[in-house]
């Protein structure tokens, strides 16, 4: 029989290795031998999307290698999440996630959401092509702290300020982040963003950076 | 000398050729909204009509200055002509440019490309504006483009059938991009036909951002220089994001020319380069020409600071966003022809 050890290893090790069934078989293993399911999340499919992001950061992995790690951790993840009490999920937050109208492309925003998921949000994702007003409405319906959109192109990217213009009017608590291939730094800066994650990849990298400060608040407390 | 035409200026340039000063042009989107509201036409409907098409692009680039007409607009008549439904955001108030929101195919297996898609979908009108720009703009050359394989397997399938494809179906990632690089040879061929004066193959999906350089020289260098050996000169291969670490090999896949985006630094793309190469970008296509809070002299430094960092022309790195704010604009096409005076690193003067 693996140890505790043996077995974060594997599902870390899988989720780096994008071997989704090793992932699976471990994180079943994990809970037949009775190990508390968030830990496995957390020390096991999380650490490994860190290593996963460092390797991303050195130019190792790029974007096909991350979208394999992502099905991976997803893999263990269906597992494991619904054995984790509420009470038990680090945080209790919620984010509306979605790619901006005009955009058909959702590759950083799935990888952004999938680090909403693993950190245990609730995540409200209003898909691609999402009209502007549908990031107000679902922000007010919920009452989410965080409002994340992506854009692929310059093209669609303006419709962010005025999404963002809408909700601060609204709630101007509501911290938003902004994503996708033409949103530099400067651009977010001018929108009036509060967050900006410079590609799928990068997205990849502040997320998982997200999760590590989770998983050292996790350890501490 | 007397000053050049705008044809003769960038057909020189594409030649390189000795010119009078650079130009400003593109091989990517050129329509801005005065060009657009001056043909009197809604930008939803520019897409669909040869005339509005051809009228919307020549009233841009006189209207600004540009020296050079690109059409299409948007990246969905291919895939359109393939069958998909495009949504045209007819009832938006943004402007937003035509997408494929659903695609019929999940698989690569599924993927067929009809014979003569050129005279599908909407696809003929780019014949018919082309000769309608030719007959009432002659001094204008007309750029048109064509997607690269990757980025245009992103228009007919999810770009992760793809981008995982790339490690677990090697040989179909292959067979697919094949057979869209025998579709973009065709259309392209057709194009120049029609009368189109320069090629532009753009594929920004493959940026080192995204696909690593290992990833690139295996699939996509092989396809793009198979491409660009199909069409005849002048032909530029442009590709937005990181582009540093795939300069060497974009050098080597047979283009006349290069072009990039912000995200690459001209001056060390120079450097790789070296002078002969023909390497033009790469205006900030929304903080320089879009953003109202830009003054006016941010956009003429920028404009500046890029010819003195070795470009041989001022090429927006994308799409001109078409809400321009026109002073800003204006200020870097003629910034571009006041500064451009003296010889570029490729390219010398008359």
């Amino acid at each position: 029989m693996a140890t505790k050890e043996e077995l974060l290893e594997k599902l870390k090790e899988g989720v780096v290795e994008y071997e989704e069934d090793t992932v699976k078989e471990a994180s079943q293993q994990w809970l037949d031998d009775g190990y508390v399911a968030l830990d496995g999340i957390m020390d096991g499919l999380a650490a490994g999307m860190e290593i996963v992001g460092d390797l991303y950061d050195k130019n190792e992995y790029f974007v096909p290698e991350v979208l394999m790690c992502a099905d991976a951790l997803y893999g263990g993840l269906a597992i494991l999440r619904p054995h984790v009490p509420d009470s038990e999920e680090g945080i209790n937050a919620q984010v509306v996630i979605g790619s901006i109208q005009g955009d058909v492309h959702d590759i950083g925003k799935n990888l952004v959401k999938m680090m909403f998921d693993v950190a245990g949000w609730d995540v409200h994702d209003l898909g691609r092509d999402v009209p502007l007003e549908n990031f107000v409405e679902e922000q007010l319906r919920t009452d989410s702290e965080v409002v994340a959109m992506s854009a692929m192109m310059t093209t669609t990217m303006l419709g962010m300020k005025k999404v963002i213009a809408m909700i601060k009017e609204k709630n101007p608590d509501v911290a938003i982040m902004l994503g996708g291939a033409p949103v530099t730094k400067d651009v977010a800066n001018l929108f009036g963003a509060d967050g900006y994650a410079e590609s799928a990849g990068n997205a990849v990298s502040e997320g998982i950076k997200m999760i590590g400060r989770l998983r050292e608040m996790r350890a501490k407390g | 000398m007397a000053e050049l035409t705008p044809k003769e200026r960038v057909m020189r340039l594409l030649k390189k050729e000795p010119i009078d000063t650079m130009p400003f042009f593109s091989g990517m989107g050129m329509v801005v909204m005065p060009g657009i509201e001056k043909s009197g036409f809604n930008f939803a409907t520019v897409h669909t009509s040869a005339e509005r098409m051809a009228w919307s692009a020549i009233h841009s680039a006189k209207l600004m200055n540009f020296d050079c007409v690109v059409i299409p607009y948007d990246m969905t008549m291919e895939s359109e002509a393939m069958g998909n439904t495009i949504s045209l955001y007819e009832d938006s108030e943004d402007i937003l440019y035509p997408t494929i929101p659903n695609k019929i195919w999940s698989t690569m297996d599924e993927v067929v490309v009809p014979d003569k898609i050129w005279e599908k979908g909407r696809l003929p009108i780019l014949k018919e504006a082309i000769k309608i720009i030719k007959e009432n703009a002659p001094e204008l050359p007309i750029g048109c483009w064509q997607l690269g394989p990757f980025t245009q397997a992103g228009q007919i399938l999810e770009l992760d059938v793809m981008l995982k494809g790339v490690f677990k179906q090697k040989e179909k990632v292959g067979e697919t991009l094949d057979k869209l690089s025998d579709m973009i040879i065709g259309i392209g061929q057709h194009l120049q036909e029609a009368g189109c004066d320069y090629i532009v193959l753009r594929e920004p999906g493959v940026a080192a951002d995204l696909l690593s350089p290992k990833t690139f020289k295996e699939f996509i260098q092989p396809r793009l220089t198979r491409i660009l050996a199909g069409w005849k000169s002048p032909k530029l291969l442009h590709i937005c994001g990181k582009t540093e670490p795939l300069l060497s090999m974009m050098a080597e896949c047979g283009a006349d020319g290069l072009t990039v985006d912000i995200k690459c630094d001209v001056r060390k793309g120079r450097e790789i380069l070296g002078p002969d190469v023909l390497f033009m970008g790469n205006l900030d296509t929304y903080t320089m020409t879009c953003d109202e809070k830009t003054p006016v002299q941010t956009s003429i430094d920028h404009i500046k600071d890029m010819i003195d960092g070795g470009v041989d022309a001022v090429m927006p790195g994308c799409d001109l966003w078409p809400a321009i704010i026109e002073e800003n604009m204006k200020a870097c096409v003629d910034t571009t022809h006041e500064h451009g005076k003296k010889a570029s690193p490729a390219v010398g003067r008359l």
